[in-house]
């Protein structure tokens, strides 16, 4: 069995089981975990205001911080675009998510797509060179966000060399495109057991915190 | 191409048969125009230092249709020669003279080989040594009587 | 004996002018896939080339590497190839059978010791030997006793180089590639694979004449193909890559970008993992090749390319189980998480009972 035959193969199964077993799993804990009941008299009731309205307000940076985290928020927001776009606009990757949907959907031209791809990788280089020498950036980065950081990084890199054909210490095409696919299979196990999953945690965390809030009553 | 079409171009005797239009190099696609610029590179080699160039238009991935918008643009010139060694060949000139087109085919009619070939004179036109060898040797034992 | 006369002896002695001769080199190095600047090398080399004996044998094949050989589009030069090697011994083509042809290989063998070229199509079965026998003996037995004498071993087709189809899932001879039974019969010979499902056949033809013309072995890639003939990728050789790079594909093999002629692909097309010369020198007398005719490239000069998932599955797809197993998998997901939340909800039952006494 070649590399690209695992990684097409028994790698992808595994990899798609896991993320699934783990993203589950934790969901159900985190949504079903007892939490102690709030025996004070609510000081207001709009929970669902409240909650949509703390959903988009923490999306937004506050006025008062803005020239602060211009940067870290413009970032942010600039990546995780290029990292989906990337993903769900090149050609060649609609019908991975075509195997479970059974439909696709246009596609940017190639040169679009590695324009889009490059200013995200740059940007996420930049931000770990911030990462490392930023020193509060240092002090509060943990493992878990240096091998997050790496396996989005990583499928970029490999996306690229695959596509432009290049291979690093002489590995060729196939031995490319199975570590890049192994790369987004390496994300997916590691997913459910990290930080990744503020993917589905960020927004419901928001609601939360605008429910509790409003309870307490304070604007936030 | 049958032979009164080329005997027809040789009583008007013109340079540029087929000219072609800008429309048509518009429609060109992928190997057309760089193989063309590789043509005229050849030519500039060939006016500068008279190295001749092949080009083996069986190493490059040509689209369909290519081969004939090849030849269409390259257009015939002057000079068409029918080889008969090992089965035929169709050599001529191209519209742009010093470019000539060679096709070699098999005792079967197939197409073996196809080339651009940039060069005064096709070198298989030349007669070759050891065929000139085997011809004297042939009229003088003919004249000698040796052979009928 | 003929064996020691050059190919310039032999055709002369068949009347071919000079000029014929260099149209033989010029489609001979076209043949070779080398640049038209090596013809004189090839024309100094094929004149004074000696005659090579071959020996071909097939095992588990379909004979349609031989097909493709015969109907091979340029007879009149093959067959001065063939005039040139001394083609001892092929089941296929030749006269000869039985015992008369099974005495022609021991004395080939034998008066060739050490200098004739084996040609081998097919694989070898190894589980139980007796599953492809000729004449009582083993493929197996018969390709380590030929393998033995050769100065080197050409494998014609996929299944010679690397198993092919009798070698597929679930692989029920125990099929081997020449490469693996070479190993496990400890000879070590130099091999040449041309694989394909069939080669084209100017590989098969192109690298005899290499042979011929040079006396020595091709340049290799990590797979002992002939870098000449296996050297390009076909999806950067595609005249259908421009599709792909401006995101345009066919869908399905009907669709409107199918009518286009644009990028095959979605709809299965493994030729970014394939290495060949289809997009070049093409098929059937350079009328087309499968792309060309609206068909994705199914991989057949790579190894285990029947076993890749689907001849129509994208590359970008893979084994994903269907929706029963991911849903199992979330099922398990969910009841491991039910479980955890059970655990830990009782535990804070008892932390509170604790904390009131």
């Amino acid at each position: 069995m070649t590399l690209l035959e695992f990684a097409r193969g028994p790698g992808m199964q595994w990899a798609l089981v896991i993320f699934l077993v783990g993203v589950v799993w934790r969901l159900v804990g985190s949504f079903l975990i007892a939490r102690r009941r709030d025996l004070s008299k609510p000081k207001g009731t709009a929970y669902v205001k409240a909650g949509a309205r703390s959903m988009l307000m923490r999306s937004i940076p506050p006025h008062e911080l803005e020239k602060n985290i211009q940067f870290q928020h413009l970032s942010g927001y600039a990546w995780h675009l290029g990292f989906f776009a990337t993903l769900l606009l090149f050609g060649p990757h609609v019908p991975f998510f075509q195997q479970f949907l059974g439909f696709g959907w246009p596609t940017l031209p190639n040169v679009v797509v590695l324009v889009i791809g490059g200013f995200t990788l740059a940007i996420l280089i930049a931000l770990v060179i911030r990462r490392i020498i930023h020193p509060v950036m240092r002090q509060i980065s943990t493992l878990d966000d240096w091998i997050a950081v790496a396996l989005v990084i990583i499928p970029l890199v490999t996306g690229f060399l695959s596509y432009a054909h290049v291979g690093v210490f002489g590995a060729r095409y196939e031995t490319m495109l199975a570590l890049h696919i192994l790369s987004i299979e390496a994300l997916l196990v590691w997913f459910p057991f990290s930080k990744l999953m503020h993917l589905f945690y960020t927004f419901p965390s928001r609601y939360q915190i605008g429910v509790s809030m409003e309870r307490k009553g304070v604007k936030a | 191409m049958n032979n009164d079409g080329v005997n027809d171009a040789l009583k008007t005797i013109k340079v540029k048969v087929e000219p072609t239009s800008p429309d048509e190099i518009d429609a060109f696609t992928l190997n057309v125009v760089p193989l063309l610029h590789e043509v005229k590179h050849a030519l500039q080699r060939l006016l500068e230092t008279g190295e001749p160039t092949t080009i083996d238009l069986g190493s490059i991935p040509l689209a369909p249709g290519e081969f004939e918008k090849i030849d269409a643009a390259l257009g015939t010139g002057e000079v068409k020669v029918a080889l008969e060694a090992m089965g035929p060949s169709q050599i001529y000139e191209t519209q742009f003279s010093g470019v000539w087109r060679v096709t070699h085919f098999n005792a079967a009619n197939e197409v073996v080989g196809r080339y651009v070939e940039v060069t005064r004179m096709p070198e298989i036109l030349l007669a070759q040594e050891t065929d000139v060898r085997i011809g004297l040797d042939l009229l003088s034992r003919k004249l000698s009587g040796e052979i009928d | 004996m003929r064996k020691e006369q050059t190919l310039g002896e032999v055709m002369a002695a068949n009347g071919v002018s000079r000029r014929g001769f260099m149209k033989f080199v010029a489609a001979t190095t076209s043949l070779m896939a080398l640049p038209p600047s090596m013809i004189g090398k090839v024309a100094n080399a094929l004149e004074n080339a000696k005659r090579p004996s071959v020996i071909w044998l097939p095992f588990q094949e379909c004979t349609g590497c031989t097909e493709s050989l015969t109907r091979s589009h340029a007879p009149s030069l093959e067959g001065l190839i063939f005039d040139t090697i001394s083609l001892d011994y092929q089941e296929t083509i030749m006269a000869a059978a039985g015992h008369q042809a099974e005495e022609a290989l021991a004395e080939t063998m034998k008066a060739n010791f050490g200098k004739y070229l084996l040609a081998v199509d097919g694989s070898i079965p190894t589980k139980d030997k007796a599953f492809s026998c000729i004449g009582g003996k083993s493929n197996y037995d018969v390709f380590v006793e030929a393998a033995k004498g050769a100065a080197a071993i050409v494998c014609v087709g996929t299944c010679s180089s690397f198993g092919g189809i009798p070698a597929a899932l679930p692989n029920p001879t125990g099929a081997r590639s020449v490469t693996e039974v070479l190993k496990e019969a400890g000879i070590d010979k130099p091999v040449i694979n041309v694989p394909g499902c069939p080669p084209i056949p100017t590989s098969i033809t192109g690298v005899l004449a290499q042979y011929l013309t040079f006396g020595q072995l091709p340049e290799l890639d990590h797979l002992n193909r002939p870098k000449a003939f296996y050297g390009q990728n076909i999806h950067d050789r595609c005249y259908r890559r421009p599709f792909y790079e401006r995101g345009e594909f066919a869908e399905t093999f009907d669709d409107e970008g199918a009518k286009k002629g644009w990028c095959l692909f979605k709809v299965g097309c493994k030729g970014p993992v394939t290495y060949n010369a289809c997009a070049t020198v093409k098929w059937n007398n350079g009328a087309g090749w499968p792309v060309e005719g609206g068909h994705g490239c199914l991989g057949c000069s790579e190894p285990g390319f029947w076993d890749w998932g689907g001849f129509y599955k994208p590359l970008s797809q893979g084994q994903w189980g269907g929706w029963k197993t991911l849903g199992v998998a979330a099922a398990a997901g969910a009841a491991i998480g039910l479980a955890s939340v059970a655990v830990t909800r009782s535990r804070q039952a008892k932390a509170r009972e604790e904390a009131k006494v």
